[in-house]
């Protein structure tokens, strides 16, 4: 049987993501295609864990719903349009979290995130802070937080009613605690976030 | 003989700071003790050779001149208290850039560098982005730039007319070249820094 295996270079949908038959974890931004890294390490799961924690704690009984990647979340482009064809990027951040339930389905979520969380590596960083940033604002995110694992820093992006980020002067360190806008009194000690 | 080392809850001056022989290396900030990392990674040595070398370069021929740690930076709390007894910061930044050659004497510099840039890690980062901020700003070093080594990112931070770092909504990325403010054309390519030794 023959594989399906998209060329790199090319523009692609959402419907022909879900053709490709590879051993492989891609994201389509904007049509085109970023693979993922195979197997993130220690420290990127151990943050991504004390990260889910709190949340799933948080939402236990609530509406509102986080996931850990791999999870899809579809965003549909200017047209608003939702069907499959129509979807140019899909990613799969490290943390989000979804509030309003019609967007999930049984393949992931379709629509913006309410909080999208990325972990950075030395391989994701420009991604992260270009490519994403701006597909997540366009978006509406209402906000995004940017970890830095292995130096312990978070900068948070929230977006204002000009629907653009607004972020802090300096990153949150691993002496504050963070609190997520939509949950004001949930409350995220990064000492224990980063601790090992 | 006895080893003179000092009481780490204790507050102190340049001028006891120099009596100390012990095996650390040490920062004061406002009379406290921080001790350093005794050995930094070798992607933190690596990347701050990246960042002297064009520095190096750029300068050479020039009044600045580009200093790596460890070198001891005296930051007085007002310019007539320059006296070791009257100092209560000395800082060892990773890289510093000063252009006042009166500012510099055999044992290091005493006053404001232009520049400085320090390579974050997680023993550091907090000091670094909260207590050092406010150390350099207060002190009115022009340009200060923090380096995320392992993320390959890097925050720049420029002080205004009104003495307050300001700085960019997003870090710098490895596709950017960054030119300070204060040496606009000097030109810091990220992609060279970050990049690694073939093996």
């Amino acid at each position: 049987m023959e594989v399906k295996e998209p060329d790199l270079s090319g523009t692609y949908t959402y419907a022909d993501y879900m053709t490709w038959e590879w051993d492989q974890l891609a994201e389509l931004i904007n049509g085109k295609i970023f693979k993922m890294s195979p197997a993130p390490g220690k420290i990127h799961q151990g943050i991504s864990g004390n990260l889910f924690g709190p949340f799933w704690n948080y939402l236990r009984g609530k509406d509102c719903k986080v996931f850990a990647a791999p999870f899809d979340v579809r965003i549909p482009g200017p047209s608003k349009r939702k069907t499959d064809k129509d979807i140019l990027t899909v990613v799969q951040p490290d943390i989000c979290v979804v509030c309003d339930l019609f967007k999930l389905d049984d393949r992931g979520c379709v629509g913006p995130p309410d909080l999208i969380i990325e972990i950075l590596s030395k391989y994701t960083s420009a991604k992260d802070i270009r490519l994403k940033f701006d597909v997540y604002e366009a978006a509406g995110v209402n906000e995004y937080w940017v970890v830095h694992p292995e130096e312990q820093t978070i900068l948070v992006y929230i977006l204002g009613d000009d629907g653009k980020y607004k972020g802090n002067l300096r990153p949150l360190v691993k002496t504050d605690v963070i609190s997520p806008t939509i949950f004001p009194d949930l409350h995220i000690s990064l000492d224990e976030v980063f601790s090992e | 003989m006895e080893v003179k080392e000092p009481d780490l809850s204790g507050t102190y001056t340049y001028a006891d700071y120099m009596t100390w022989e012990w095996d650390q290396l040490a920062e004061i900030i406002h009379g406290k003790i921080f001790k350093m990392s005794p050995a930094p990674s070798v992607t933190h040595q690596r990347i701050a050779g990246n960042l002297h070398g064009p520095m190096w370069n750029y300068f050479k021929g020039k009044k600045c001149q580009v200093f790596l740690a460890p070198f001891d930076v005296r930051l007085p709390s007002s310019p007539k208290k320059k006296a070791d007894s009257d100092i209560v910061t000395v800082v060892q930044p990773d890289v510093c850039v000063i252009c006042d050659p009166s500012k510099l004497d055999d044992r290091g510099c005493v006053g404001a560098p232009d520049w400085i840039i320090e390579i974050l890690s997680k023993y550091t980062s907090a000091k670094d982005i909260n207590l050092k901020f406010e150390v350099y700003e207060d002190a009115a070093v022009k340009e200060y730039w923090l380096v995320h080594p392992e993320a390959h990112t890097v925050l720049v931070y420029t002080l205004d007319e009104n003495g307050k770092y300001k700085g960019h909504l997003k870090p710098f990325v490895k596709t950017d070249t960054i030119s300070p403010a204060i040496f606009p054309d000097l030109h810091i390519n990220l992609g060279e820094v970050f990049s690694e030794w073939e093996s």
